[in-house]
C-alpha cells in the first residue's frame, strides 16, 4: 500500500477470506489496531470468535482485519540509520530524520491499510465499520476514528492513554524503557521490554502463547519498531508528537458515536487515571472493568465475546442497555418523595430521629438538630467544590455521622459511594479504584487506608483533625467545621449558590456487594430507586413515622430518615455483625424507644448467646418491640424459635433480597415453623423466602442441561416446580451496575412486558403456592449426566441430619458429566473424625439423606468456608477445588 | 433374526456372560477358549487365540465376533501379552475378514489411552501404546490400534473399554481385594479419597450385549464403560472387603511410598519368575497409581452409542456382592 515513504507490505490478520468460503457476506469490519510490542496475534480470539458467530447464524456477520503495524509482527520492516530516540517538538510529523513511524505516521499508514482494503468504500455504501485498539494501537485506531466519524459505526479500545496531565509522573515501568541512553538497549538491542509485556498476563502466559508474541521480534534488526514506538510515546510538550496526540485527544472529545472501553486494572502503564480521562472525552462511553484482568486483558478476560455482544447492541441503538447510567426512575414519577422529605418537614421537631450507640454514649438527636447539621454540610460540601453528580467514598462507620454526611452528600445531588468495610483493605480498594470518587470522606483510619493505598479523590475528614495531620493525610476540610460554620443556613434557601434538585433518575448511590462470588460489584441507585425502596419499606413493614429502627444491618441503617423512622445505631461492630450483643440490643433499645430490630441471622445468633447477660428491665424493653426482621441470610426455625423468647411481643420476618434488590420477598416466623414441622412435608427442595412483596415480580428462567438459565421467563402456573434463576422486577432493584458494561448487560437482558428485570443468579424455584424457594447459586450449580444439580435442595436434607453441622454439595469434573461431593462439616462428638474421606456410617448417612441426588463421594473438614459479611453465603467454588483435589489423589489439607 | 456369534474369552468371567446371554436371546454361539467355558447351548471351540488354526475353525460361518481373550494381569514378561494380547487379537481380526464376519466388538482397557494421570470425567480419548504403562496396557493398547484400523462399512468394529470390573466370580479384582483383606494385606494408599470408577460385571455383561446391537449402528470408535458412579477408592476397597466378610482394611501408606515399593516389588516379581499362575504381587507400581489417582470418566457417549444403563447400582451390586460370599 502507498505510505509516506513508498510503497509498503503489512501482514494483516483478514478473516474476510473464511467467510467468503463459508459463503457468508459480512454486516460490517472490526479493524483491530495492536499495541507495542504486540502484533495481531493479539486479536485471534477475536477473529475466531466472530467467525464461529458468524457460521452459527446468531447475529451480523463481522469481519475481523487487524493489521501488523509497520516495523511490527510480520510486516514490512523499515530501513533506520541509527538506534531510535525520542525526537523534539517541530520534528517530521509521519516518520524521523531514522525513517521511524511516528504517530502522525502510524495513524496515516493505517488510513492507507482502509483505503487500500476498500474499508471507506464499503462504510460509505452501508456496512458497518468499528475500530478496537490496544495499548498505542488504541491511541492510534482512536485517533483515526476521531477524524473519520463519517465512516465509523462505533469504537472500542482496551488499556489506553490519550493524554498525558503534565502534573501527574509517567508511570514507572515506562520511566525505565524511556531513560534516554536505556531506551535502546531495553527495546532494540535486547528483548527486555518484550519481555516484560508478555510477563503482564494474569494469570501467567502460557509459554506457547508468549512464544508466539515473540516470534516476530527474534532478533535486534526485528525489534527497530519496538524501540521507535517507545521513543514516540509523548512524554511532555517538548516531544515530537506531542501536538500528534493532543490532537487525537480533542479529536475524540467531538466524538459523537457509541463508544466502549474494555479495561484491566491490572495494567502498571495504563494506569486507572488514564481510563478516567478517557471516560471524560468519551462521556458517552459503555465502560467494563475485567476486575482480575490486566495490561493484556485478551489474553486474560473473554474480551471477544463482550466486543460480539456490544457490537451487536451498537446496531441496535435502541437496545443498548444504559451502562453505568441511571437507567429509568424506580416507581412512577408522581410519588417520588425525595429522600430528605422528613428531614425538610420535621426541621422543627424536637422529637428524635437518631440515637448513636457507638463507642461513647451520645445524646439522642432530634429531627431538628439532624436537619440542621445535614443542611450545614450540604453547604459546606457545595462550598468547598462538590458538584452534582461528583462520586463521594463515604469511609465512615454507621451512626449519626454517615447518616449526616450521607443526606448532605444526596440533598446536593452527588453520589455517594459505599464499600463496607466487610471487603478488606484489598477489596475496598479495588472497590474504590472501580468506583474512582471524586471525594472521600472518612475518619482519620479511613483516610490514612486511602493515603496507603492511594485512593483516588479530594479528602473530607469527619472531625476537624490537627493541621498537620489534615495534611498529612490530605484532608482539605472536615465535616464537624462544615456543621459549625453553617450552623442555621439552607441549602434550598441558596445558602451555597443556585439550588440543585436531584431528579428521579439521578444517580444517588452505589453500593458494593459482599464480593463472597469474585470481585465486588458496585450496584447503582438512583434517587427513584432509594425513594421506591423506603416506601416500600413503609408499606410492607409498617414502617412508619414515630417507628423507631434499631437497625444492626448496613443498608437498613441508613434509610430511617427517608421513612421518616427514628434510627438507633447499636454499639457493635459493622464489619462483624456477630459481634451484636443482647446488652448491646438492650441498652440502644432503650435509649431509641426501639419498635424494630433489623439483624442479620449472625447477629441475632448472637444475641441469642448473650441473652442470659440481660437484666429483667433490659427484657422489658425488649419486650416492647414489635418486629423483627432478619435480613441477609436464611435464618433457621430453631434460631427464630429463640429469637421469638427474647422478643416476646415481636413478628419474626424473615425478607429475601440482595444489594441489587434489597427487599424481594417476605416470610414470617409461623409460616417457617409450619414448612419446616415434619408434618408440613413441604417436600420442596431448597429454602423458602416467601411470597414476593408489594409491587416485585418474580419469574424462573429455567436451567439448561449445562448449567446456564434459558433465555425463556416463567411466571405463575407455569413456572411451578421448575428449577432456574431467579429473575425479578422491582421499581427498587438496581438501576445498573456499575462500570461493568457486560455484566450489567447480561444481568438486564429480559424484556418481558417492558420492565426492567434483574438476573440474581440465585436459582431456585416457585412452589404451587408462589413461594420462592431458593436452592444456591447459579454458578454452582452441578451439571450431572444426568441434569443440573442445584446445591441447596439436598444441602438442607444433609444438615438436618445430627452429625452434620453443615454441608456444600459441589461439583467435580468437566461441565455436563460433573461428579457430585457432599463436603460437611461435623457436630462435635466423641470421635474427632478426620478431614478426608468420611467414615463409612456417616458416608451412607449423607448420600440416604441426598438421595435422589447421587453423591460420588463424602468429604469431612474442619471448616466449611463461608463469606465475612453474613457468615452464611458458602464459597463452594473455593470447596470444588478443594474437593476436586482431594478426589483426584492430592493432599487432604484445608480448603 | 438370530446372529451367528463367536465368543472368545468365554472360560472367563465376561466371556461366559456374553456367551450366555447371546445364547438366551436366540444367538447361535460358539465359543473358544483354552479350557471348556462351561456355557451351556454354545459349541465349544477349545483352543488360544494365538493358534490360527483354532481360530480359523472357530470362525467358520460366523457373522459377528465378540473378542474378550486377553492377558490380563498386572505383571509378568512382556512377550506373553504381546502373544496374546496383540498377536492373538491380529489373528482373530484375519480369521473374522476371511470368514466374512462383519461385526466386531473387542473388548479393550481404560489404560490403553491413559499414563500416570488423574483421569477426571474424561472421554476414550484414543489408544497410545506410546504412552501406556505396563506390559498389559501398551498390549492392550497395540490390539486396539489394530481392531479400529481394521474397521470398515463392511467390517464394522466397535471396541468396548470395561474399567475396573468387580463382582460375584470376578478373579481379577474382587477376589484379590477380599482374599487380601482376609489376611490384612491391602493397603489404603495416602487419603484413600482418589474418585474411580468401577463397573459391576452384570453390567459389562449387558454393555457388551449392547455393544453386539450398536455396532449395526455405530463403528470405528472406543467407549469407556463404566457404572457411571465414581466413587472413592478408600470406599470402594472397603465395601469390597466388608462385602467379602473380610474386615475393613486399616493399613494407610503414603502413596508416594506405595508407589515407589510397588514398583520395586514388581521388578522383583518379575525377574524371579515368582509370578507364577494365579499368584501375584501384593502390589504393583500400576496398581498403586491406578488406587492413588483420579480415574473416573465420562460416560455419555457411551449410553447414548449403546442405548445402555448399568441395571445395577454399585450399592446394589454390593448387596449382591455380600450375599455371594455369605452363600454356603
Amino acid at each position: 500500500m502507498p505510505t509516506v515513504d513508498g510503497d509498503r507490505t503489512l501482514h494483516v490478520l483478514d478473516t474476510g477470506a473464511v467467510l467468503a468460503e463459508a459463503g457468508l457476506t459480512p454486516d460490517g469490519t472490526i479493524l483491530a489496531v495492536h499495541g507495542n510490542p504486540t502484533w495481531s496475534y493479539l486479536w485471534r480470539s477475536v477473529a475466531t470468535a466472530t467467525v464461529a458467530a458468524a457460521r452459527s447464524g446468531a447475529g451480523p456477520v463481522w469481519r475481523v482485519v487487524a493489521p501488523d503495524q509497520l516495523d511490527m509482527g510480520f510486516s514490512e520492516r523499515l530501513a533506520h540509520d541509527r538506534l531510535p530516540r525520542p525526537s523534539a517538538a517541530g520534528a517530521a510529523p509521519l516518520r524521523d530524520d531514522a525513517g521511524y513511524r511516528t504517530l502522525g505516521g502510524r495513524i496515516a499508514d493505517l488510513d492507507a491499510l482502509v483505503t487500500t482494503l476498500g474499508l471507506d468504500a464499503a462504510a460509505r455504501s452501508g456496512q458497518r465499520l468499528i475500530t478496537l485498539g490496544h495499548d498505542w494501537g488504541g491511541v492510534v485506531s482512536l485517533g483515526w476514528a476521531g477524524r473519520n466519524q463519517d465512516l465509523v459505526t462505533a469504537a472500542i479500545t482496551l488499556n489506553t492513554a490519550v493524554h498525558q496531565d503534565p502534573a501527574e509522573p509517567i508511570p514507572a515501568p515506562l520511566r525505565a524503557a524511556l531513560a534516554g541512553p536505556l531506551l535502546p538497549g531495553s527495546t532494540v538491542i535486547t528483548d527486555a521490554f518484550l519481555k516484560v509485556t508478555t510477563s503482564l498476563g494474569n494469570p501467567p502466559l502460557d509459554p506457547g502463547v508468549r512464544g508466539a508474541y515473540h516470534l516476530p521480534y527474534r532478533s535486534a534488526d526485528r525489534r527497530g519498531g519496538i524501540g521507535g514506538f517507545v521513543a514516540d510515546i509523548p512524554v511532555g510538550p517538548g516531544h515530537g508528537s506531542h501536538a500528534e496526540l493532543q490532537r487525537v485527544a480533542n479529536d475524540l472529545a467531538s466524538f459523537r458515536k457509541p463508544a466502549l472501553i474494555l479495561w484491566g486494572p491490572k495494567d502498571p502503564v495504563f494506569l486507572d487515571r488514564y481510563l478516567a480521562d478517557l471516560l471524560e472525552r468519551l462521556p458517552q462511553a459503555d465502560l467494563h472493568r475485567f476486575e482480575t484482568a490486566g495490561h493484556l486483558l485478551t489474553e486474560d478476560a473473554d474480551v471477544a465475546g463482550v466486543v460480539l455482544r456490544w457490537a451487536q447492541h451498537a446496531l441496535q441503538p435502541a437496545a443498548v442497555p444504559a451502562p453505568s447510567g441511571p437507567g429509568s426512575p424506580g416507581g412512577k414519577g408522581t410519588d417520588h418523595r425525595p429522600l430528605w422529605s422528613f428531614l425538610d418537614a420535621w426541621r422543627d421537631e424536637p422529637t428524635t430521629a437518631l440515637v448513636d450507640m457507638a463507642g461513647s454514649s451520645r445524646p439522642p438527636v432530634s429531627w431538628s438538630r439532624l436537619a440542621g447539621v445535614v443542611d450545614a454540610m450540604a453547604v459546606g460540601l457545595v462550598r468547598l467544590g462538590v458538584r452534582p453528580g461528583d462520586r463521594i467514598s463515604m469511609m465512615v462507620t454507621p451512626g449519626l455521622d454517615l447518616t449526616a454526611a450521607l443526606y448532605a452528600s444526596l440533598r446536593i445531588g452527588a453520589v455517594v459511594v459505599v464499600a463496607d468495610a466487610g471487603l478488606g483493605i484489598a477489596g475496598m480498594t479495588r472497590a474504590v479504584r472501580a468506583a474512582r470518587p471524586d471525594w472521600v470522606i472518612g475518619m482519620a483510619p479511613g483516610l490514612t487506608v486511602a493515603r496507603a493505598q492511594g485512593w483516588p479523590g479530594r479528602r473530607i475528614s469527619v472531625s476537624t483533625l490537627p493541621a498537620p495531620l489534615a495534611a498529612a493525610l490530605g484532608a482539605e476540610d472536615s465535616l464537624y467545621r462544615m456543621a459549625a460554620a453553617h450552623a442555621g443556613q439552607r441549602y434550598a434557601d441558596g445558602a451555597a449558590g443556585p439550588v440543585h434538585e436531584p431528579a428521579p433518575q439521578d444517580p444517588a448511590a452505589i453500593l458494593y456487594t459482599s464480593g463472597s462470588t469474585g470481585p465486588a460489584k458496585g450496584v447503582m441507585y438512583t434517587h427513584g430507586r432509594l425513594s421506591a425502596l423506603a416506601g416500600l419499606l413503609r408499606d410492607v413493614f409498617d414502617v412508619r413515622p414515630g417507628s423507631s429502627l434499631l437497625a444492626g444491618f448496613a443498608p437498613f441503617a441508613l434509610l430511617g430518615p427517608a421513612i421518616g423512622a427514628t434510627s438507633i445505631t447499636p454499639d457493635m461492630s459493622v464489619t462483624r455483625p456477630a459481634t451484636l450483643t443482647a446488652t448491646a440490643v438492650a441498652e440502644a433499645a432503650e435509649a431509641g424507644q426501639a419498635t424494630i430490630l433489623f439483624a442479620s441471622p449472625a447477629a441475632l445468633r448472637n444475641v441469642v448467646a448473650t441473652a442470659d447477660r440481660l437484666s429483667a428491665a433490659q427484657r422489658a424493653v425488649l419486650g416492647r418491640i414489635d418486629l423483627v426482621l432478619s435480613a441477609g441470610a436464611p435464618v433457621h426455625p430453631r434460631l427464630m424459635a429463640q429469637v421469638a423468647r427474647i422478643f416476646p411481643a415481636a413478628g419474626i420476618h424473615s425478607p429475601y433480597g440482595m444489594t441489587e434488590a434489597l427487599l424481594l420477598a417476605d416470610i414470617d416466623r409461623p409460616a417457617i415453623e409450619q414448612l419446616a414441622a415434619p408434618s408440613g412435608g413441604s417436600g420442596q427442595d431448597g429454602v423458602c423466602v416467601g411470597r414476593p412483596v408489594g409491587p416485585v415480580r418474580i419469574a424462573i428462567a429455567p436451567l439448561l442441561e449445562d448449567g446456564s438459565a434459558a433465555d425463556e421467563l416463567l411466571e405463575g402456573q407455569g413456572a411451578t416446580g421448575v428449577l432456574g434463576e431467579v429473575v425479578v422486577s422491582a421499581p427498587h432493584q438496581k438501576a445498573g451496575y456499575d462500570r461493568l458494561w457486560l455484566t450489567d448487560a447480561l444481568s438486564r437482558r429480559d424484556t418481558v412486558d417492558g420492565l426492567q428485570w434483574h438476573r440474581t443468579q440465585d436459582v431456585g424455584h416457585l412452589d404451587g403456592e408462589g413461594r420462592l424457594w431458593i436452592e444456591g447459586r447459579l454458578q454452582h450449580v452441578v451439571t450431572t449426566p444426568a441434569g443440573p444439580v442445584a446445591p441447596g435442595g439436598p444441602e438442607a436434607r444433609i444438615d438436618a441430619l445430627d452429625a452434620v453441622l453443615r454441608s456444600a454439595i459441589v461439583g467435580v469434573g468437566p461441565q455436563g458429566t460433573q461428579a457430585v461431593v457432599a463436603v460437611v462439616e461435623v457436630s462435635d462428638g466423641p470421635d474427632r473424625i478426620r478431614p478426608g474421606l468420611a467414615p463409612t456410617h456417616l458416608a451412607a448417612a449423607v448420600r440416604q439423606a441426598a438421595a435422589p441426588v447421587p453423591v460420588a463421594a463424602v468429604l469431612v473438614t474442619d471448616r466449611v468456608p463461608v463469606d465475612i459479611r453474613h457468615n452464611s453465603k458458602i464459597d463452594r467454588s473455593r470447596l470444588a477445588r478443594w474437593a476436586d483435589g482431594v478426589l483426584a489423589g492430592g493432599r487432604v489439607g484445608t480448603p | 433374526m438370530s446372529r451367528r456369534v463367536l465368543v472368545t474369552g468365554a472360560s472367563g468371567l465376561l466371556g461366559a456372560g456374553v456367551a450366555r446371554r447371546l445364547v438366551a436371546a436366540g444367538d447361535d454361539v460358539v465359543t473358544l477358549q483354552r479350557r471348556p467355558s462351561g456355557v451351556a447351548a454354545a459349541r465349544d471351540v477349545t483352543g488360544s487365540v494365538t493358534d490360527p488354526g483354532a481360530v480359523a475353525a472357530a470362525m467358520a460361518g460366523r457373522d459377528t465376533v465378540v473378542h474378550v481373550a486377553a492377558k490380563v494381569s498386572v505383571s509378568g514378561p512382556a512377550a506373553q501379552y504381546e502373544a496374546v494380547n496383540v498377536g492373538g487379537t491380529g489373528t482373530v481380526l484375519e480369521a473374522a475378514r476371511r470368514a466374512g464376519v462383519h461385526r466386531v466388538v473387542h473388548l479393550s482397557s481404560p489404560s490403553v489411552a491413559h499414563a500416570g494421570t488423574s483421569i477426571v470425567g474424561a472421554g476414550a480419548g484414543p489408544a497410545d501404546p506410546e504412552r501406556a504403562r505396563g506390559h498389559y496396557a501398551r498390549t492392550k493398547a497395540l490390539g486396539e490400534l489394530l481392531a479400529l484400523a481394521a474397521d470398515a462399512p463392511d467390517f464394522r468394529v466397535l471396541v468396548l473399554r470395561p474399567h475396573l470390573m468387580w463382582g460375584p466370580g470376578d478373579t481379577q479384582l474382587t477376589e484379590r481385594i477380599v482374599e487380601r483383606s482376609r489376611s490384612g494385606r491391602v493397603p489404603l494408599l495416602g487419603p484413600a479419597a482418589a474418585l474411580v470408577d468401577t463397573l459391576y460385571t452384570d453390567n459389562a455383561v449387558d454393555a457388551v450385549v449392547a455393544a453386539v446391537d450398536a455396532v449395526d449402528r455405530v463403528h470405528g470408535e472406543a467407549l469407556v464403560v463404566t457404572n457411571g458412579e465414581p466413587r472413592p477408592i478408600g470406599e470402594l476397597i472397603r465395601g469390597l472387603a466388608v462385602a467379602g466378610g473380610a474386615p475393613e482394611p486399616r493399613l494407610r501408606l503414603p502413596a508416594g511410598l506405595a508407589r515407589a515399593a510397588g514398583a520395586v516389588i514388581e521388578r522383583v516379581w518379575d525377574a524371579g519368575g515368582l509370578g507364577a499362575d494365579g499368584d501375584e504381587p501384593p502390589l504393583t507400581a500400576f496398581l498403586a497409581e491406578q488406587l492413588s489417582t483420579a480415574h473416573w470418566f465420562d460416560q455419555r457417549r457411551t449410553r447414548q452409542v449403546l442405548d445402555w444403563e448399568p441395571a445395577v447400582s454399585v450399592d446394589e451390586g454390593l448387596r449382591l456382592l455380600a450375599a455371594y460370599y455369605r452363600r454356603p
